[in-house]
């Protein structure tokens, strides 16, 4: 192969990373129903090299294959922290994304995970989530996985991770942390297939705890 | 109420206050006033410097009664200090406020007494308060001293009380500017219930009242000038708090923040609700209301003494309370010293209501309520003292420091663990003065660290760290480059600061943390 060719590759690979945001034929824009936003003004302040820019700007539309659905709704949620300071597990695929009191879980201090188990193995094309936006914070070592394996001892696919500093044990995330807005964060894992969804945060930049407020989980109905 | 019972309520009442206030203590990050407290202590502790700032920092007893504890712990410099050395101050004062109670037995009787000191010691407010290295709980403390020395002077004969009085109002003098309040409305509520029993009141024992009120003044102002003279090091430090009063008068009526609407402190004790969490001391205002509203409605006349001691405390609570919600200036804490003459308030507001419930079954009742509310507010002391101790949904919370924070202090020093200097690590620290706090705390070790408020004032950008307010960012960002690699760490809700790392260091901090070794499924 020549140079030339290897560098069309790179390039043309390149084009396509960010496929979920591009408009293509075989693919629909992933309709979203975002909450209302519970703190208002955007927190441009807040500013460093591995945090995402706050634009304050709505997220841009985002393109899953034609028939993709909402996966995660109602169903089974496991956690880490099996007794929550505040809530319930089952509020994180219950569909409630106001951000208010009475609307999220509070789990423990440290390294938390939540897990829904999607019932079959699916392919996954967006994985939304809010932890908690009443206020502008950052949840620190943020982690998503994918396995069939409800333990993840094997065939874990880490499609996100933003610890920086591998103060979790996963080793150097690439992606950035962000602050939590009403339209939570998307996550594109690129049709990657599971049955079960794990996400870990290790406290926040307001306090120790974690918290989940919604997770939606789309893919393949099949 | 007999003897016994009364002595193993506050028995039990003092063992739950002492646990609150003692355990975890160093649960919360420190707190920025808390942190420079801290640093005046440790001048004082090393150098046995202190001279009193007219400007901030209120009085120095809470420094001076420090030495003791730090010499118990064998701790000699600022940088063998820890949270529970300087928070066992507080936390000691409070379970002494607790302790004062039995002292105004003759006055409010033993059921009244009983019921405030299970009260006092598990409310949250004062347990969170007695939990932080500010001067609150030791004038608490103090203030209480005074109101319960002069309320047995005005009943009692003898000098104690009024010695007591004056030691009381020296040392609150000496704490805390805010005694310019306190002092005078006990005074004035101790004339009000005083005048308020008219022919009655003949049968005081106001016989001396001159010339006890000037042993009371000799003495008070003989405690204030040691302390403000530095132990008559400084003698001219006398005159600093009235310069003081002019500072402080005016940040009390035209602050520039810190400004509260006039409902800000029942408000804060009667609910709060937030983020799923509940908090609420309104019983205690409850019983408070009704404490005195039988306090000024009924008259006893086979006891003034005991009436005058009802409508003496319940003035007095009221009277303060209405003082410090009128200043447009409020801090949470500002509520301890008049908070302890409301709870005292809501112990006779039981009584009362002991009184009026003839039937045993009645008063077992109100037992079990009494004893129910102290359970609840010790429940709700400990989670806000330790649950939630920096939590800003916690209302006793107050532009409180994030564990984040905590972190970044410990980032810098594992940093510095691998910097060939290690704790002679060159620290550049460059933002607003309210964004630096409570770093020298928490970087008291470290013996290389500078801090600047811009960073055209910071000498040059090669510390192996910068910290950096948000404010910065950009010309850092700008000047710093490639060379450095960027962190951020919260210090405050809302308020980020973001560290610089010499990128060889970051990369050496890096390879020591390791590959990814979690286990899977953990």
């Amino acid at each position: 192969m020549s140079n030339r060719t290897l560098a069309c590759s790179v390039l043309l690979a390149l084009a396509l990373v960010p496929l979920g945001a591009q408009p293509v034929p075989d693919k629909e824009e992933l309709k979203l129903k975002l909450p209302k936003p519970m703190f208002i003004g955007t927190p441009t302040n807040l500013k460093s090299a591995n945090l995402e820019k706050v634009t304050g700007k709505p997220r841009g539309p985002f393109y899953v294959p034609k028939g993709t659905v909402l996966l995660s709704l109602k169903k089974k949620v496991t956690s880490s922290d099996s007794q929550p300071v505040i809530g319930e597990l089952d509020m994180i695929t219950d569909g409630e994304k106001g951000g208010g009191d009475g609307y999220f879980v509070e789990l423990g201090p440290t390294s938390q995970w939540v897990q829904i188990d999607l019932g079959a193995p699916h392919a996954l094309y967006a994985i939304l989530m809010w932890h908690y936006h009443s206020q502008a914070r950052v949840y620190r070592d943020v982690v998503v996985q994918v396995s069939d394996d409800a333990a993840f001892k094997s065939g874990v696919t880490t499609i996100f991770n933003n610890d920086h500093d591998n103060s979790s044990k996963f080793g150097l995330g690439s992606d950035k942390e962000y602050v939590e807005v009403a339209e939570g964060r998307l996550i594109d894992p690129k049709g990657v297939t599971g049955r079960y969804v794990r996400l870990y945060s290790n406290g926040n930049t307001t306090n120790d705890l974690n918290h989940y407020v919604e997770v939606e989980v789309y893919g393949s109905p099949k | 109420m007999t003897r016994g019972r009364a002595g193993a309520i506050v028995a039990v009442a003092l063992a739950a206050g002492l646990a609150l206030r003692l355990v975890r203590l160093d649960a919360r990050p420190m707190h920025h006033d808390e942190a420079n407290q801290a640093l005046k202590f440790g001048a004082l502790l090393e150098r046995g410097e202190y001279a009193y700032d007219a400007h901030d920092h209120h009085g120095p007893t809470l420094y001076y009664v420090t030495l003791p504890f730090a010499w118990l712990r064998g701790q000699a410099t600022l940088a063998s200090l820890d949270e529970r050395t300087l928070r066992a101050v507080p936390a000691a004062f409070g379970a002494a406020t607790v302790l004062l109670l039995p002292l105004l037995a003759p006055g409010i009787g033993r059921t009244a007494v009983a019921a405030a000191t299970l009260l006092m010691a598990t409310s949250p407010a004062m347990v969170f308060y007695s939990r932080m290295y500010i001067q609150e709980s030791m004038f608490a403390c103090f203030t209480l001293t005074f109101a319960i020395a002069i309320g047995r002077a005005a009943t009692e004969q003898g000098w104690q009380w009024p010695v007591l009085a004056g030691i009381a109002a020296g040392l609150a003098a000496a704490t805390k500017e805010t005694a310019v309040i306190v002092v005078p409305a006990s005074l004035t509520a101790c004339a009000l219930a005083w005048w308020s029993l008219g022919s009655r009141r003949s049968s005081f024992a106001l016989t001396n009242a001159g010339s006890a009120a000037m042993v009371s003044l000799a003495i008070g102002a003989g405690i204030a000038a040691l302390f403000y003279s530095s132990f008559l090091v400084h003698p001219g430090g006398v005159l600093e708090p009235v310069r003081a009063a002019a500072t402080y008068f005016q940040r009390g009526i035209d602050p520039e923040n810190h400004v509260q609407p006039w409902h800000y402190y029942v408000r804060l004790l009667a609910w709060s609700s937030s983020g799923g969490l509940v908090w609420t001391e309104a019983l205690v205002l409850i019983l408070a209301t009704v404490g005195a509203a039988t306090a000024w409605t009924a008259l006893d006349a086979s006891r003034p003494d005991r009436v005058f001691w009802h409508r003496y405390l319940t003035a007095n609570a009221a009277i303060a309370l209405a003082v410090f919600s009128t200043i447009p200036y409020k801090t949470p804490w500002n509520l301890l010293p008049f908070y302890t003459v409301t709870i005292v308030s809501a112990g006779i507001g039981i009584s009362a209501l002991a009184r009026a419930t003839g039937s045993r079954a009645a008063h077992v009742l109100l037992v079990g309520a009494v004893a129910i509310a102290s359970a609840h507010l010790s429940w709700q002391a400990w989670r806000a003292s330790v649950v939630y101790a920096s939590d800003p949904r916690n209302p006793y919370v107050y532009a409180q420091t994030v564990p984040d924070a905590v972190r970044m202090a410990a980032r810098i020093r594992d940093l510095a663990a691998l910097h060939r200097e290690r704790e002679r690590m060159p620290v550049t620290v460059i933002a607003p003065a309210g964004e630096q706090w409570p770093l020298p705390w928490y970087l008291r070790t470290m013996t290389h660290v500078g801090y600047w408020t811009d960073a055209s004032d910071a000498p040059d950008l090669t510390a192996p760290v910068i910290v950096s307010s948000a404010g910065h960012t950009d010309l850092l960002d700008a000047t710093l480059g490639d060379r450095y690699v960027s962190e951020f760490f919260g210090l405050r809700p809302e308020v980020l600061l973001s560290v610089y790392v010499e990128r060889s260091l970051w990369d050496r901090f890096l390879s020591r943390a390791g590959p990814g070794e979690r286990g899977r499924g953990d």
